[in-house]
C-alpha cells in the first residue's frame, strides 16, 4: 500500500464546531499522525477563501488524500470532492469527517469530550482513507422514453408534460378508457368547471399525441432492469374486437342480449358485455367483457358477432405481451373508494351512495341526464343526509387517516342538489370541517350562510329502512341532543382507499406500500413524488387522498423530475457499489435474498455471486450479510471498518 | 401421510438393519449408500460410502457415536454437480435437519437422494464409545437396551442428553426404533411417496404406528425438560462480558469448532483471510492502550461472529464442543443463544425446505417489541 499524502481541515463552521470543538487542539493532535502531510483550521471551510486555502494546500504540500473535518457528507460531500478533482485528485479521495453533527452539536457544553471525540472521528477517518482506491464513476446508458401506469388524470397530465417535452410515453391504462375517475365526477368544486369540459380535452390530446402510445385494457406484466434501462413487457387484454376492423359503428352494443352494472356508472345504470365505458371514452372502441359475454359463458350467443358489418368481432382473440425499453416510470395508478357497505349499521339500500354515485347522478351524462332522483324509484328526494368521513378517521370500522377531499366535494354535492331540489333540505353530518386551501373555507362557509345547508357536528349511529323513508339517527355534539331524520337519500362520503392492484404492481416494480397499501415516497418531506427505487416516481392519488389541483402538481412535478434526469446524456453512478470476490463466494446466496434493490445475481454457472453495479445503492446490507467477506463494499470493506472501530473504541477497551 | 412397514428381526436389531440396507442395494433402489461403517478393528464407526450390498455388513448406523456430522459430507458430495444416480444417505435427526440447512444455502442438492433417518437415542464421544467397544463386544446392542429402558445415561453427550428431536424430520423413511416392540420388528417409516415406493418394492409387510407416538412424545419431553436445566445452567456459567471471557479463555483460534460445525460452509473462513494480518505495531499499540493485550487476540470476535451468521441454523449436533483441543463449551453458548433466537423466530432449524432463514426474509410483522 502506497501511502497517501493526506491533508486535514478542520473547519470552525463559525461557532458551530468551534463554540464546542477546540479546532487548535484538534490540529495539533492531528498534525503527527501517520499520513497526515498537512493539517489546519479555518473559520469557514466551505467557504471561497476556505476551498482555495484547501485548493493551495493540494498544490504546495503535494497531497493526495484530504480530510474534510466539518459538516454531514449530505451537505458538502459533494462540494470538496469537486474541489479535489478540479485539483486533479481523485475525489474518492476526499473523505468527509463529520465533527458536527456527530460531535459538536450533541456534545455541546462539554469542549473536553467534543475535541477527543472530534480527533477520534478524524484519526479513523484518515485511517479509512489510507486504505481507499482510486476510483471513477460507472457510466450507465439512458433510454429517454418513460411508462406511466395509470391513466387517470394524474397519469394524463404527467404524460402530457413529458411528451410535450418531446420524449416518447407509453400509457398503460387497465380499464378500457382512460380518464380514471375524474371523468366520473359532475363538474368541480370551488370554479365549478364541468367535468368533460375539463378531461375530455385532455383524453384526447393524449390520444392523439404523437410521442404518446396508449395501451388501455392493458396491465404490467413484468419489469426489469434499473433506472435507465427498465424492460418493461405490459399484457394487452383481449378486447375481442379487431381494432383494424371496427369502425366504431355501435351495432354490437344494441345488439347485445346481456345486461350488466355499469362499473362508470358506479352500478346506477346498466352496460352490455360488449360496451363502450361511457360516451366519451377514448380510445373509443368496443371490447368485450368475457366475464359477462353469454359465449364466453359457454353459450352460443353471437349476437354482436351477427350485427358487426365489418366482421370485427374475434372470439378467439387472446392477450398480447408487448415489450417496452424505457428510462423511468410514474406510478399514477390512483384510488379507489372504501365501500358503502363496510360499516353494518349503515343499511345496505338502493338510496344509501357514495360520493361517486351521487356524482353520476348529477352528471348530464349519467343515467337520470343530470337530475337528482332516487336510484328505488327515481322520485326527486326532498330530505338528503350527506355523511362525511364514512370509513376515514375510523380505525375501527375502516381506515385511521383523513381522506382529505370529502369536506369540500360534500359541500359541492349539497350545493348542486340544492340548485337541482331548490325546495329540498340538504344535511351534513361532519367530525370537521378540514377547508385548508386557496378559497375552500369561504367556500364551505357559503353553504352554511347562503345555501342554507344544514351542517351538524356529529357522527351517525344508524341508518335504516323505514318504509319509504331512510331513517337516520345521528347525534349533534355541540347542542348534545340525538337527531333523526327522514331522509329520502343519504349520500356516504366514504374513505378514498388505494387501487386494490397497486400492492402487486408495487411487488412487480420493487417499491414499497404503506400500511394501507398506498405508493411510499422516498422522503415524505422533501421527495415526495420519488420512490426508494431509482427511476421510478408516483403521482395522484396512488400515493395519498388528493384533490383535483394538488393531483395535478404532483403529477407534474413526477415528469419535471424525469425531464431533468433526461436532460442528461447518460447516467453517472456511484463506484462505492459492493462488489464480489469470486474466489471466496461460496454461492450461498444469502447476499441475493438481503439485497433490497434486487443487484445482485447468482451466476448460474460459476455459483457465485454477481453484483448489477448499476443497480446497487451502496447500502452494504450484503456485505454484513456474507459470512466469508467475499462480498465487500468498495472503499468500505471489513478493514477499513475493522480499522474505523479500533479507533471508535479505542478509550472503552 | 406416515405409512409404516416390519422389518424382521431373526438376525437381531442390527442384523435387519443391514439386511434392508443391503436390499436396497440389491433391489437397484440406490446405487450407493452413506452410511456408518464399522472399521474392521470394530474400535469405531465412520461414514462411508458403499456400493457393493456385500460391504454393508459392516454397517452399523445404530452405534452411538458421531465422529462428524455426515451432512458436511453430504455437501462435500453434492456441492458441486448433484448426485448423478440414487444415493442413499442414513442420517440421525441432526444430520438431516443440518443438510436442509445446507441445501437452503445452496451448499448441498437432494437430487437423487433417499433421505433415511433414524431414530437416535444419543451418541458418546469418540473416545468415550472406543471404550464401551473395549469393554463390550456387544456394545451397540448393550446402549440400544439402556436407552430404550429410559435408563440414565452419564456417557451420554451433554448435546445428545438436552436434544428434543430424537425423530427425523422430513425424511423419505426412518427406522424407527422408539415405542416399539423390537423383539417382533422395527417399525420402517415411510414419510414421502419416495419412501413408500421403497416399502412396496421391497415387499415389506404394511405395519401400523403403535405405540410410536406416545413413546416419541415422552423421550421429546424428556429432553426438552433436561434442555431447561442445562440452559438455565449454562446462562448463569455465561452470563456478562466478563464471564464469556473467561469461558472463551483457552480458545487457541484452532477454527477446529468451525471444521466440525456442519454449518459453517464458508470456502475460505473470512478470520483465516488477510484482513487480519496486522502489522507488529498494531498489537503493540493494542497492548499500550490496555495495558496487557491477551493472545491469540481475536478469539471473542471469532466466536461471536460465528454465532451471528450460524445460531439461527444451528440444529445443536455439539461436535463443536467435541472438536475443541481445550474443551471450550462452544456447544453450550451455541445452544443457549441458538434456542433463544431460534424462539424468536419461531424457526426450527431443518424442519422445512420451504421455511426460509430468518435473517434473509422480511415480515412485516416481525419483533414487535423491539425497542418497545
Amino acid at each position: 500500500m502506497k501511502e497517501k499524502r493526506i491533508g486535514v481541515f478542520v473547519c470552525h463552521c463559525g461557532l458551530n464546531i468551534a463554540g464546542t470543538v477546540d479546532v487548535e487542539q484538534v490540529v495539533e493532535q492531528i498534525k503527527d499522525y501517520p499520513g497526515v502531510a498537512h493539517a489546519e483550521h479555518y473559520i469557514y471551510m466551505c467557504s471561497d477563501p476556505g476551498q482555495e486555502l484547501v485548493r493551495k494546500a493540494i498544490k504546495e504540500k503535494g497531497l493526495d488524500g484530504i480530510i474534510m473535518s466539518n459538516c454531514s457528507p449530505s451537505l458538502h460531500q459533494a462540494t470538496f470532492r469537486k474541489l479535489a478533482a478540479s485539483e486533479g485528485v481523485n475525489p474518492y479521495f476526499c473523505e468527509i469527517a463529520n465533527i458536527r453533527e456527530q460531535c459538536s452539536w450533541p456534545h455541546a457544553g462539554d469542549k473536553e469530550t467534543a475535541t477527543r471525540k472530534a480527533v477520534a472521528i478524524i484519526k479513523a477517518i484518515i485511517e479509512k482513507l489510507r486504505r481507499n482506491i482510486s476510483l471513477t464513476p460507472l457510466v450507465v446508458p439512458l433510454t429517454k422514453r418513460v411508462l406511466v401506469i395509470g391513466a387517470g388524470v394524474a397519469g394524463m397530465q404527467a404524460a402530457l408534460d413529458i411528451a410535450d417535452s418531446g420524449y416518447e410515453v407509453v400509457l398503460v391504462e387497465q380499464s378500457p378508457s382512460i380518464g380514471g375517475h375524474t371523468a366520473q365526477l359532475s363538474e368541480t368544486f370551488l370554479t365549478g368547471d364541468v367535468i368533460p369540459g375539463l378531461v375530455s380535452p385532455m383524453m384526447s390530446k393524449i390520444a392523439s399525441h404523437p410521442n404518446i402510445s396508449l395501451y388501455a385494457y392493458s396491465e404490467l406484466e413484468d419489469v426489469s432492469g434499473y433506472v435507465g434501462n427498465f424492460q418493461v413487457s405490459i399484457r394487452r387484454k383481449a378486447t375481442s374486437v379487431d381494432e383494424s376492423k371496427c369502425n366504431y359503428c355501435g351495432l354490437c352494443l344494441e345488439s347485445c342480449p346481456v345486461k350488466t352494472a355499469s362499473e362508470f356508472d358506479r352500478e346506477l345504470a346498466q352496460r352490455g358485455a360488449i360496451y363502450i365505458p361511457f360516451l366519451e371514452a377514448l380510445p373509443q372502441r368496443p371490447v368485450i367483457d368475457r366475464e359477462t359475454c353469454r359465449h364466453f359463458g359457454g353459450d352460443k350467443c353471437q349476437a354482436c358477432q351477427e350485427a358487426c358489418p365489418q366482421n370485427a368481432i374475434d372470439f378467439k382473440q387472446e392477450d398480447t405481451i408487448v415489450e417496452e425499453e424505457v428510462g423511468a416510470i410514474i406510478v399514477a395508478t390512483g384510488y379507489e373508494l372504501f365501500p358503502c357497505t363496510g360499516i353494518a349499521e349503515y343499511a345496505s339500500d338502493p338510496d344509501v351512495i357514495d360520493g361517486l354515485q351521487f356524482e353520476r347522478l348529477l352528471s348530464p351524462s349519467g343515467p337520470t341526464s343530470g337530475e337528482v332522483r332516487k336510484p328505488s324509484d327515481g322520485k326527486i328526494p326532498e330530505q338528503v343526509v350527506f355523511l362525511q368521513c364514512v370509513g376515514s378517521r375510523d380505525p375501527e370500522h375502516g381506515v385511521s387517516y383523513c381522506s382529505r377531499v370529502c369536506c369540500m366535494y360534500v359541500a359541492k354535492h349539497a350545493l348542486l342538489y340544492k340548485q337541482a331540489v331548490p325546495e329540498g333540505q340538504a344535511y351534513v353530518f361532519y367530525m370537521d370541517i378540514r377547508s385548508d386551501a386557496k378559497g375552500y373555507e369561504e367556500y364551505v362557509k357559503k353553504m352554511v350562510d347562503e345555501e342554507r345547508v344544514l351542517y351538524l357536528r356529529g357522527r351517525v349511529s344508524r341508518i335504516f329502512r323505514d318504509g319509504d323513508k331512510l331513517k337516520v339517527w345521528g347525534s349533534d355534539t355541540l347542542t348534545g341532543k340525538s337527531i333523526e331524520i327522514a331522509a329520502d337519500l343519504v349520500v356516504l362520503a366514504t374513505a378514498m382507499v388505494p387501487n386494490p392492484g397497486a400492492k402487486e404492481l408495487a411487488r412487480k416494480l420493487n417499491i414499497i406500500v404503506d400500511q394501507y397499501g398506498f405508493i411510499t415516497e422516498a422522503h415524505i418531506k422533501l421527495r415526495p413524488v420519488e420512490t426508494l427505487t431509482a427511476g421510478i416516481y408516483l403521482a395522484g392519488t396512488a400515493q395519498w387522498p388528493r384533490d383535483l389541483p394538488d393531483t395535478i402538481a404532483s403529477a407534474s412535478g413526477a415528469a419535471s423530475k424525469i425531464l431533468s434526469l433526461f436532460s442528461r446524456r447518460e447516467l453517472l453512478h456511484e463506484p462505492t457499489v459492493a462488489v464480489v470476490d469470486p474466489e471466496v463466494c461460496r454461492g450461498c446466496g444469502q447476499c441475493v435474498a438481503i439485497c433490497a434493490f434486487k443487484a445482485i445475481e447468482l451466476d448460474p454457472v460459476k455459483k457465485v455471486a454477481w453484483v448489477n453495479e448499476a443497480i446497487c445503492d451502496g447500502c452494504g446490507a450484503c456485505a454484513v450479510t456474507c459470512p466469508s467477506g467475499a462480498m465487500q463494499h468498495r472503499n468500505w470493506t471489513a478493514r477499513q471498518f475493522f480499522e474505523v472501530i479500533d479507533i471508535a473504541t479505542a478509550e472503552y477497551v | 401421510m406416515e405409512r409404516y412397514a416390519t422389518l424382521p428381526v431373526e438376525n437381531g436389531v442390527l442384523g435387519a438393519i443391514r439386511q434392508f440396507l443391503a436390499g436396497l442395494l440389491e433391489k437397484k433402489l440406490v446405487d450407493a449408500l452413506l452410511v456408518p461403517l464399522e472399521l474392521p478393528t470394530g474400535e469405531n464407526v465412520v461414514p462411508t460410502i458403499v456400493s457393493r450390498p456385500e460391504q454393508v455388513q459392516r454397517a452399523n448406523p445404530l452405534a452411538p457415536v458421531l465422529p462428524v456430522n455426515a451432512a458436511r459430507l453430504v455437501s462435500r458430495v453434492t456441492l458441486v454437480s448433484s448426485s448423478p444416480e440414487r444415493l442413499g444417505v442414513v442420517l440421525r435427526s441432526c444430520e438431516l435437519r443440518a443438510l436442509v440447512e445446507l441445501v437452503k444455502l445452496k451448499q448441498a442438492s437432494l437430487d437423487k437422494l433417499l433421505l433415511i433417518g433414524i431414530d437416535c437415542f444419543g451418541t458418546y464421544s469418540v473416545n468415550d464409545y472406543e471404550k464401551s467397544v473395549k469393554e463390550s463386544a456387544s456394545s451397540t446392542e448393550d446402549f440400544l437396551n439402556r436407552a430404550r429402558e429410559g435408563k440414565e445415561d452419564p456417557l451420554l453427550r451433554k448435546a445428545c442428553q438436552i436434544c428434543e428431536y430424537p425423530v427425523p424430520m422430513g425424511a423419505d423413511l426412518t427406522i424407527g426404533l422408539l415405542g416399539v416392540d423390537l423383539a417382533k420388528g422395527i417399525l420402517l417409516v415411510a414419510g414421502t411417496p419416495e419412501g413408500e415406493k421403497v416399502i412396496e418394492e421391497m415387499g415389506l409387510e404394511e405395519a401400523k404406528a403403535g405405540e410410536r407416538q406416545p413413546a416419541v412424545e415422552k423421550l421429546t419431553a424428556e429432553r426438552a425438560r433436561k434442555r431447561e436445566e442445562v440452559l438455565k445452567q449454562v446462562q448463569e456459567e455465561v452470563k456478562g462480558l466478563d464471564k464469556m471471557m473467561a469461558t472463551l479463555a483457552t480458545c487457541i483460534n484452532c477454527h477446529n469448532c468451525k471444521t466440525a460445525c456442519p454449518l459453517c460452509y464458508c470456502k475460505e473462513c473470512f478470520f483465516d483471510s488477510p484482513v487480519f494480518e496486522f502489522e507488529a505495531e498494531k498489537y503493540l499499540g493494542w497492548a499500550k492502550r490496555k495495558g496487557a493485550l491477551r493472545m491469540p487476540n481475536d478469539t471473542l470476535l471469532f466466536h461471536l461472529t460465528r454465532l451471528n451468521h450460524m445460531v439461527v441454523a444451528c440444529v445443536g449436533c455439539g461436535l463443536c464442543t467435541e472438536a475443541c483441543p481445550n474443551d471450550v463449551p462452544v456447544f453450550d453458548i451455541f445452544r443457549l443463544v441458538g434456542y433463544e433466537v431460534q424462539k424468536v423466530f419461531d424457526y426450527v432449524p431443518g424442519r422445512s425446505l420451504d421455511e426460509e432463514l430468518p435473517l434473509t426474509t422480511f415480515r412485516e410483522e416481525e419483533l414487535p417489541n423491539i425497542g418497545v
